[in-house]
């Protein structure tokens, strides 16, 4: 059961703005639904107002323009999913979506409420974080395109400002050959991340390039392993070179305990993951 | 009366779609929650936010206020506010136990969700509403949560007469000599998880008032004899309480214990009006029962030639902060201690102790399931530390037909526990290389299970079998049908009884005033019971009917059967059909009905102090093997082959016999892999099924199933029963195959990748 | 606030839809979810409610042919859309292929999750008419169900998939 709560369809972006403009922070943008509405019934949310994004086909395109893949944030999973696109030049994030939730709540969940949950774990994050991903910003004054990593604040905190809404994620087309996403959950179905990890790479000359780490569910917010990504830009790629980037993800990593596992085997895991995630990165690298 | 046998059968054995699948797929069945009366009320129970406190202030008034709200209840509103589970003798060292839940809290809370006040409202939205203005004042108590603590004598007490409450013993031979005699002594600690049975339709119930003052309750339960204890709280005679079962939503033990039914009644009761009562999954998941988490200690001596020189085991069971079933679940664990082996030297002791957890008690495998955890890991223990085959090895040791188990269980049926380890384990086929990073393993597990009730309880059933007056047929029980395809079955049986189409057969079930009263579906003994019920009436019935169409067709009785709605001589040309024999009957003034009761042999009361004798009028064994994949680096298992193999006695329906063999399958998989209710002080942190995980499709493997009819069994036709068994080995069997794949025995459920990679990296060189 | 007091500030509005094919026309709160008003208001108790949360996919309808948990959208957002539930799927005297499969091989138990479960699959092998066994678990990954092991459901899928294939050749 939830709260009561009113509701307006958005007939376009700028009515959804103007909405969220008169309403202000009583008022809570419906994508998906598929954690707002959860929210709402766990009493972790009480908006007075749902303005209802979720018909909008200019959020709900992907186009390519400009050297960079654009992803409205409506777009659903099941919909990013089977983009061929995606498919082709964000593996990463193809592989995100194939292991998201499930079937049912993939025809709901958008990209967009996943990047806006901003939650520790959250599924797309980690792969968009390690694609060099921006995301543009709708508010009635104009658009405003950040980098991903300026737009996470926190756990559950984005730069999303009163009055603005996610627009799209913009994706730079010259994404390195060598991507993978691994994901660590107790099911193999519609399993939440104990840890994941993105690692994206090129290889020039047997050597790392462009490299990103990226760690999801392993401290509040997920975030690029930095000392992880430096063990191999630039640097001959090796077994040994691998494990010890995996080894200072690992501890890069703020994991917490929960019921899905302890800090210390999280903290194991992402070593683990990244180590996987490395070697298949640098295979596909070397594949293309 | 000669019995139809097994080569005259025609729809015994078959595929036969069951008889309310086609209900279910059209969305046309209606479950308890499908059912709504005008002016009905919403009912919410205001539940306890401690695990243990004193209720210092209950104050209900402001709830009471609010626009909408009907009827507000708190325990001194509650005729008799207590609830008795009866459990037959134990030891001496504990006595005989009145297990008591209090209806609504009423000075004390003992577990977090305990139930405090109800609450009946003209909308949903206005109950909730209403619980979130209870004012609840607590003081603290000291609470405790594990069950070796809550045994000391200065833990904190649930009750005055102390936190345990059961003790249970097994003594055969001499378990110090067999020790001695032993080459090899194996000895672990196990444990076992509280579990969820998570049946996808949570507890729910209508209830209204009837004609003549019979408080009505349309309840999913498992037991519409629960309308005792509906009346014995409200102080009504037995007659003025009615429960009717429709088709369950799953049970599986969770819907055995009374559930919303009394709190339904309460509130009828209270108001005149109907009242719906629903739980949230939360409330679901957080309510009474689980699963008892046990702690067992095994200790087996094995020669190197393969035998068993004597077990010594002791458990622990967390019963919660109530008995509910827990005596009998350790009863029942005690029987099944040994497993499917001979032994001639056993001493068990298991004690069942009170905790301010959420309380345990019936659960699909009832007391069977926890320890062949135990039993089926110390047989491939001990098979490796003496170099054995683990198949070898307990072909050597299973009991046989004509045997006892150690604790004086007689086994009066076949064994084709053989048959059935060789079957499934066969049907892994052959090997493959693992993957990179992955380790492959198999195991096997052989387990029996109790079917029936305890023999000194003089089980029965009762049916009603009757030929309508247009040839149709009548079948009236008190069955529960929970999903297991309890209905239908008997329906089958009474097709093939009287060979006419399952169509022509209309059953009445799961009324406890207007059907006959068929006992509980619980302890795997419907097919048993009410199968042999059926089958009595059904009989008894046919034999009437005979003779009726002797004397019209002046044919000897011997020489007619039954055949396309008809009375038909053998060999002959002479018919009556069943409409034309209704017909005659009535005028003859011959019962066209059969009303028959079933008594299931009795027995004298086990011996207390030994455990010796006969507890259970029936076993079923049988075996499981799996392969698995391990995750060398995350510790994740994958189940990637299943096979299960059982003898059922005599198939009655073979997709529902298979149904249940893959369906047990895929709960034991989620007990041995995932499944966990977590508490933390008494407080429940997987309240739903995001957290409390539960096998999906992408979780279970393609399951083989494999079944097995020697024709031995007490059902109707040899049948044995499945629901229960179907799900115990699969745990002991994945943990063998994961020490297969890895080297290294798990010893506490569920084995999650954390556990797995814990003992994969604690026993690395 | 009092709940009568948000139930005037909170507009009731009028919704129309299909559901299996008939004209709906309802008077709603926007709160409300669609699992709850197709119980509720619309007689569509085959509609299950297994947790309200999208854990468990009992409550699963198509939206205009689109498989979703009815408990996680709201009621207001169909205005103007085609909501199919199992008894639009076939009826006992004209099975979908699904039913027919379902019943033969004995797919359901308890039958608790087969509404979900039978629209979900019809939405997905709408969208993937060929699928694999593998692909047919990821489908139903959101719709639990205890008490089958899936086997069943399994087989009987694929059974209807080929059937359904059949008729379109």
């Amino acid at each position: 059961m939830l709260p009561h709560v009113d509701y307006v369809r958005a007939e376009g972006v700028a009515h959804a703005l103007a909405l969220l403009d008169r309403h202000g922070a009583g008022a809570r943008l419906l994508a998906g639904g598929t954690d707002l509405l959860v929210d709402l019934r766990e009493r972790r949310s009480a908006p007075a107002l749902l303005v209802d994004i979720s018909e909008l086909d200019e959020l709900a395109a992907i186009r390519a323009e400009d050297g960079a893949l654009h992803i409205g944030a409506g777009v659903t999973v099941a919909a990013l999913r089977e983009d061929a696109t995606v498919q082709a030049e964000f593996p990463a994030l193809a592989e995100a979506a194939r292991w998201f939730a499930d079937y049912l709540t993939r025809n709901k969940a958008t990209l967009g409420g996943n990047l806006a949950n901003a939650s520790p774990g959250a599924d797309f994050l980690v792969p968009l974080l390690a694609l060099d991903a921006a995301v543009t910003i709708a508010a009635a004054a104009g658009d405003r395109t950040v980098p991903l990593d300026q737009f996470l604040l926190g756990p559950r905190q984005t730069a999303l400002g009163r009055g603005e809404l996610l627009r799209e994620v913009v994706l730079p087309r010259s994404a390195p050959a060598g991507q993978a996403y691994e994901k660590l959950g107790l099911k193999h179905g519609g399993a939440i991340a104990v840890v994941s990890c993105a690692v994206v790479m090129d290889v020039r000359a047997g050597r790392g390039a462009r490299v990103r780490i990226v760690l999801g569910a392993a401290a509040p917010r997920p975030f690029r392993a930095r000392a992880a990504e430096e063990r191999l830009e630039g640097q001959p790629l090796s077994a040994e070179r691998a494990e010890q980037a995996a080894a200072l993800a690992a501890g890069a990593a703020q994991p917490i305990s929960d019921v899905r596992g302890s800090a210390e085997y999280r903290r194991a895991m992402v070593q683990a993951l990244v180590r996987r995630g490395i070697d298949a990165a640098q295979a596909a690298a070397v594949r293309s | 009366m000669k019995d139809l046998t097994a080569s005259e059968f025609a729809m015994v054995g078959t595929r036969a779609p069951r008889r309310d699948a086609r209900d279910k797929i059209h969305g046309i069945t209606r479950y308890a929650d499908d059912f709504s009366l005008g002016g009905m009320l919403y009912a919410k129970v205001v539940r306890s936010t401690r695990a243990s406190a004193r209720l210092v202030r209950v104050d209900t008034s402001k709830a009471a206020a609010l626009p909408g709200v009907r009827c507000i209840m708190t325990a001194a509103d509650v005729p008799h506010n207590v609830l008795f589970t009866d459990v037959p003798g134990q030891t001496t060292v504990v006595g005989a136990l009145r297990a008591r839940t209090q209806v609504l809290a009423a000075d004390r809370v003992r577990y977090f969700g305990e139930p405090i006040a109800l609450i009946a409202a003209d909308t949903e939205e206005i109950a909730e509403q209403a619980r979130g203005l209870v004012e609840i004042e607590y003081e603290d108590l000291p609470g405790v949560f594990d069950p070796v603590e809550a045994m000391h004598p200065e833990a904190p007490q649930l009750e005055e007469t102390g936190n345990v409450i059961s003790r249970w013993r097994v003594r055969q031979g001499d378990v110090d000599a067999g020790f001695a005699a032993a080459d090899v002594i194996v000895e672990h600690t196990y444990q076992t998880p509280f579990i969820d049975h998570a049946f996808i339709e949570p507890e729910i119930g209508v209830g209204w008032l009837d004609e003549d003052g019979v408080i009505t309750i349309r309840v999913a339960t498992q037991v519409i004899e629960h309308f005792r204890d509906v009346a014995n709280v409200l102080g009504l005679p037995h007659s003025k309480v009615r429960l009717i079962a429709p088709f369950i939503g799953g049970g599986f033990g969770g819907k055995e214990d009374v559930t919303v039914e009394v709190y339904i009644g309460l509130l009828v009761w209270k108001t005149g009006r109907p009242v719906r009562l629903l739980y949230t999954r939360e409330e679901s998941i957080i309510t009474p029962t689980k699963r008892h988490p046990f702690r067992m200690r095994y200790k087996h001596g094995v020669r190197k030639d393969g035998t068993i020189t004597a077990i010594e085991a002791e458990f622990i069971s967390d019963a919660g902060a109530y008995a509910y079933l827990s005596p009998l679940v350790l009863l029942y664990a005690m029987v099944h201690s040994s497993g499917p082996y001979r032994c001639a030297n056993v001493k068990v002791d298991g004690t069942a102790v009170l905790t301010n957890n959420t309380p345990t008690s019936a659960f699909r495998g009832f007391g069977s399931a926890q320890p062949a955890f135990g039993y089926e890991s110390q047989m491939d223990a001990c098979a490796r530390a003496i170099s054995m085959d683990p198949l070898a090895f307990r072909e050597r040791n299973y009991v046989c037909k004509g045997e006892s188990l150690p604790c004086g269980q007689p086994v009066d049926h076949a064994v084709l526990l053989t048959e059935t380890a060789r079957r499934a384990w066969e049907a892994l086929g052959p090997s493959c290389a693992a993957p990179p990073g992955k380790r492959l393993g198999r195991g096997i597990a052989s387990t029996l299970t109790s079917f029936g009730r305890i023999v000194w309880l003089h089980d029965w059933s009762a049916a009603w079998v009757e030929l309508q007056m247009d040839g149709t047929i009548m079948v009236r029980i008190g069955v529960p049908d929970l999903g297991g395809g309890q209905a239908s079955s008997l329906v089958q049986i009474t097709a093939e009884i009287f060979r006419i189409p399952m169509s022509s057969i209309t059953i009445h079930i799961g009324d406890s005033s207007l059907t006959p009263l068929a006992g509980t579906t619980t302890a795997t003994r419907q097919l048993y019971m009410s199968g042999s019920a059926v089958h009595k009436a059904g009989m008894e019935l046919r034999a009437g009917l005979l003779e009726q169409a002797s004397s019209v067709l002046g044919v000897p009785a011997a020489a007619l059967t039954m055949d396309g709605g008809a009375v038909v001589q053998v060999d002959g040309a002479k018919r009556i059909s069943f409409q034309e024999l209704a017909a005659s009957c009535s005028r003859s003034g011959r019962e066209r009905y059969r009303h028959s009761v079933f008594h299931a042999p009795a027995g004298k009361v086990m011996d207390f102090e030994t455990g010796q004798g006969r507890v259970f009028p029936d076993l079923t064994f049988g075996s499981q093997a799996v392969e698995v994949e391990v995750d060398e680096a995350t510790g994740a298992v994958r189940v990637t082959k299943l096979a299960t193999c059982y003898d059922v006695g005599r198939v009655i329906n073979r997709n529902s016999v298979e149904g249940q063999m893959e369906g047990g399958a895929a709960m034991g998989l989620g007990y041995a892999l995932t499944e966990e209710d977590i508490l933390e002080q008494g407080v429940p942190r997987t309240p739903n099924l995001m957290t409390y995980l539960i096998p999906t499709a992408l979780d279970v493997p393609d399951i083989t199933t494999i079944v097995l009819e020697s024709g031995e069994g007490s059902g109707p036709w040899g049948a044995r029963g499945i629901g229960e068994p179907a799900m115990v080995p699969t745990a002991p069997a994945i943990a063998n195959a994961v020490y297969d794949a890895v080297g290294v025995r798990l010893t506490q459920l569920p084995l999650t990748p954390e556990r797995v990679w814990r003992a994969m990296r604690d026993a690395a060189p | 606030m009092s709940a009568s007091r948000m139930e005037e500030r909170v507009s009731q509005r009028t919704i129309s839809f299909t559901l299996n094919g008939q004209p709906m026309r309802l008077e709603i709160n926007p709160h409300e979810t669609l699992l709850h008003v197709l119980r509720e208001r619309a007689a569509a108790a085959e509609v299950k409610s297994g947790c309200e949360r999208g854990d468990c996919g009992a409550c699963a309808v198509l939206v205009d042919g689109r498989g979703v948990n009815s408990c996680l959208t709201l009621a207001v957002q169909v205005d103007g859309k085609a909501v199919t539930t199992v008894r639009g799927l076939g009826t006992p005297d004209a099975p979908h292929p699904l039913q027919a499969a379902f019943l033969e091989q004995g797919a359901a138990q308890c039958g608790f999750c087969i509404p979900g479960m039978l629209v979900t699959l019809q939405a997905f092998l709408s969208e993937r008419p060929a699928p694999t066994r593998a692909e047919i678990r990821e489908a139903i990954a959101g719709n639990l169900c205890r008490c089958t092991g899936y086997h069943k459901i399994l087989d009987a899928a694929e059974t209807a998939a080929r059937q359904m294939r059949a008729v379109q050749a």
